[in-house]
């Protein structure tokens, strides 16, 4: 493993931002390539734990060097200094660095960031950005795939997650990673974990056995692991919106995951001054609930739930 | 005069957001053509409060004025309210830039309801002006930002507006979820306007601007006086070159001009320094002869950190 430096930037007053790569060199040169990044805002902690679990699983735990077939190269973190303030954005600015590629080496700071990040990025068969929801959700972890004409959907099912959100492309996403790399092509796609800030050990482990799954399926990593979903590819006319007319507290009686029917109580919306029941969430349809705010307080026509229809 | 309230919601706990509208219109009117409509808007950012004097100036105007308006003046000051009362750029507690959601719709998440309910709002009018103020780091003398893509609608507008410089940029895809571009579509001319800096307010700008809006007004006939209204010749970057200062450093800046100054080519436009060791880490200046409309008004930078922008000729600066 060789452990490169990416990007540094220096500061006034904290120490420089020193972006590290850890690159693992593959033993067949005819096999493909990959490269992983973890955490590119702040407050995306298990992007940056699955990254970082990754690289010790492939320094620590693969008994023989040769059977990484492929380079791997994981960048478990690029933003330190919005996550060590608990920032979301570039401190300083608030800028998205995932809004800025395929960045500019004379522009702003955080263009000049995803410039030498995506220089170093690029030449990947295969790219994976770790995210979480940007959205004040809780979610299954899933995959996003841009509807970009040049995204490879099977690339996306090799990871075996349950869902794949096969997306249009909005105008902001033309300024992400993931549909740069796609532009220039990588094979790219999203893995999206909620936004927790703490580690939920289940959706860990999920986040981890998928990019096992893949490192594996891809052969990039001649490594043996347990199958997963046979993916269901999700579009937007596939997700049913629940939407709550009232504000207030909101209590959640399902969790992200379950099989729901139509009609089936979802949560309800407590009267926040005077604690009694103001409103009852029901399913619209069948299906299983993707997405669920995840703040206890809630606006008036929020989105409440998302439920993917009949899966 | 008539306020009206053009997208609510109810909070959590007590409280209601509730956006609004100002339409001015005249008392009386026996012309059976179609009034003109124009719409002005700001606090899209909740950091920038310079249009909402720019807006109270145009509103005491219009009550004072009430038998010159022959058109239809709808004024929505305080967008992003939310974020302008909690000193917020985005939409608080999604941390969303509502300039970066148009054209929303009904079923998106709340600040994609607000600013569709604004673009439906708005939606029909002739002309719609979009009052920005930089950012809390840049200082901008008033101008217009117009795409490319509608220049020739909106430019003859601009040249109305009394601001100092006129930027028409390119068409850039991420671009196409701001206000101006999702009203443009909808076939409202609609102009971008920058000006001071955020969190505070330059009451000569509001006043600039206050003369240009009734000069452009006057022009359209949505109202009608016989006042002479101030109309500066701006600069425009259809004839020159728009240069970009960076810091090549991280550090602290401090200016050695004053804002909107004209400049040689060689000039000293600041330096950038290390309070820690009294070191001065990099000296900047001037590319190109020419007018400085943007400054950096917050000291602290990093690489790349923009300094200002001049705007300038392109053979000069090779010569």
């Amino acid at each position: 493993m060789k452990k490169i430096e990416i990007v540094k930037i220096e500061s006034l007053n904290r120490e420089p931002l020193l972006i590290e790569g850890y690159l693992f060199e593959g033993s067949d040169p005819d096999a493909p390539s990959v490269a992983i990044v973890g955490a590119m805002e702040g407050k995306t902690i298990l992007p940056l734990y699955s990254a970082s679990k990754l690289v010790d699983f492939l320094q620590n735990d693969i008994d023989d060097a040769k059977k990484i077939k492929g380079n791997i190269l994981v960048i478990p973190s690029i933003n330190h200094y919005a996550l060590n303030l608990d920032e979301r954005f570039w401190p300083l600015d608030k800028t998205n660095l995932n809004m800025m590629f395929p960045g500019y080496e004379e522009g702003e700071t955080t263009q000049r960031i995803s410039k030498r990040l995506f220089d170093a990025l690029s030449g990947y068969d295969y790219g994976i950005s770790l995210e979480t929801r940007h959205d004040l959700s809780t979610c299954l972890a899933y995959i996003t795939l841009f509807k970009s004409g040049y995204e490879d959907l099977e690339a996306a099912k090799m990871c075996g997650f349950r869902l794949i959100h096969h997306k249009e492309l909005k105008p902001t996403d033309t300024v992400s990673l993931q549909y740069n790399w796609q532009l220039w092509g990588t094979k790219a796609f999203s893995i999206v974990s909620p936004s927790d800030t703490t580690i939920n050990p289940n959706t860990a482990q999920s986040l981890f056995n998928g990019l096992m799954r893949f490192l594996s399926k891809s052969g990039i990593l001649d490594y043996k692991v347990l199958l997963g979903y046979d993916s269901n590819i999700i579009l937007d006319k596939d997700i049913e919106i629940v939407k709550t007319p009232k504000s207030g507290i909101f209590i959640p009686t399902k969790k992200v995951g379950a099989s729901v029917k139509q009609d089936e109580m979802l949560g309800k919306i407590i009267h926040s001054l005077e604690g009694n029941v103001i409103h009852r969430i029901f399913s619209p349809c069948d299906g299983v609930i993707t997405c669920i705010y995840k703040n206890g307080l809630i606006f008036e026509n929020a989105l409440a739930f998302r439920v993917a229809k009949s899966i | 005069m008539k306020t009206t309230e053009i997208f609510s919601s109810q909070l959590p706990v007590g409280e209601k957001l509730s956006i609004k509208r100002t339409r001015f219109e005249p008392t009386h009117t026996t012309s059976k053509t179609k009034l003109k409509r124009i719409s002005i808007v700001s606090g899209i950012h909740g950091d920038e409060l310079e249009g909402q004097y720019a807006i109270f100036l145009l509103g005491a105007w219009l009550k004072e004025n009430q038998d010159s308006i022959s058109g239809i003046i709808d004024l929505y000051p305080a967008v992003n309210a939310l974020g302008i009362d909690s000193i917020t750029r985005g939409f608080p507690v999604y941390e969303v830039d509502l300039n970066r959601v148009f054209p929303g719709k009904e079923s998106d998440f709340l600040p994609g309801q607000l600013v569709h309910a604004l673009a439906m709002d708005i939606k029909g009018s002739d002309i719609a002006i979009d009052i920005h103020s930089s950012n809390i780091f840049l200082k901008e003398i008033p101008q217009i930002r117009i795409n490319k893509e509608f220049s020739n609608a909106t430019l003859p507008l601009a040249k109305k507006l009394n601001c100092d410089f006129i930027w028409i940029h390119d068409a850039v895809t991420v671009l196409e979820a701001t206000f101006s571009h999702t009203m443009n579509e909808l076939g409202t001319k609609t102009l971008v306007v920058e000006m001071g800096v955020g969190m505070r307010l330059t009451k000569e700008y509001g006043t600039q601007l206050l003369n240009g809006m009734l000069n452009l007004m006057k022009s359209e006939g949505i109202i009608q006086s016989d006042e002479v209204f101030e109309q500066r010749t701006p600069f425009s970057s259809e004839v020159g070159d728009v240069f970009y200062i960076n810091s090549p450093k991280s550090g602290l800046f401090v200016p050695e001009l004053d804002h909107c100054a004209i400049i040689e080519k060689g000039q000293k436009i600041g330096k950038i320094v290390n309070p820690l060791n009294g070191d001065i880490l990099e000296e900047l200046y001037s590319p190109s002869e020419g007018i400085m409309f943007t400054l950096r008004e917050y000291p602290v930078v990093y690489e790349g950190s923009l300094i200002a922008r001049i705007f300038g000729n392109t053979n000069n600066e090779k010569n």
